[in-house]
């Protein structure tokens, strides 16, 4: 049976108005891009949703399709990929992470 | 690696002007920081994904890590 990746991918970023997809997890990262994006989201004290693409190879390759971006971490915001961690850390020292979690930012 | 990620980035940015770090020495962790008249009118993620784009399929396998900050010059 083959898998619609692109699908399942694209309902995760759905189902949640946060979600990081990582290497490892919030309480064990194994990656310092993935534990640093996980401490800018505790920072910014927002609940979000943790996808493990160590523990999926099809979800790893997959979200770099997805994202049209070849790195992870990648972080999903509304829906949207916001970057990965260098604009995640800078988004969240001017703010804009904040108010784009608190959706209000004008659609 | 340096030397392709310099080159690679300076064919595809002339203008551009680059500086790479290997932060571990061992050829596959990098910082990238670079300025570019091409970044001008996009958002950071537009102008990390022209970046990558560049760089082609060796970020995210032989490039491990590759810590961007890009600037618009001026």
């Amino acid at each position: 049976m083959s898998r619609d990746v692109q699908k399942e991918i694209a309902d995760l970023v759905k189902s949640k108005p946060v979600v990081l997809f990582m290497k490892g997890t919030p309480s064990m990262p194994m990656c310092g891009f993935s534990a640093r994006t996980v401490e800018v989201l505790k920072a910014c004290q927002t609940p979000f949703d943790a996808v493990n693409v160590l523990a999926d190879p099809d979800i790893r390759e997959g979200v770099k399709a997805y994202g049209q971006w070849p790195t992870i971490p990648q972080l999903y915001v509304h829906g949207e990929l916001v970057g990965g961690c260098d604009i995640a850390v800078a988004m969240y020292q001017s703010g804009e992470l904040q108010t784009l979690i608190a959706g209000d930012v004008a659609k | 690696m340096q030397n392709f990620i310099e080159n690679t980035l300076k064919n595809a940015f002339p203008d551009a002007e680059i500086h790479v770090v290997d932060t571990t020495g061992g050829g596959d962790h990098f910082d990238v920081d670079i300025t570019t008249a091409a970044f001008a009118g996009r958002s950071v993620l537009q102008q990390h994904r022209l970046v990558y784009a560049a760089l082609g399929e060796k970020v995210g396998y032989e490039i491990h890590a590759l810590a961007l900050n890009t600037h618009i010059p001026g």
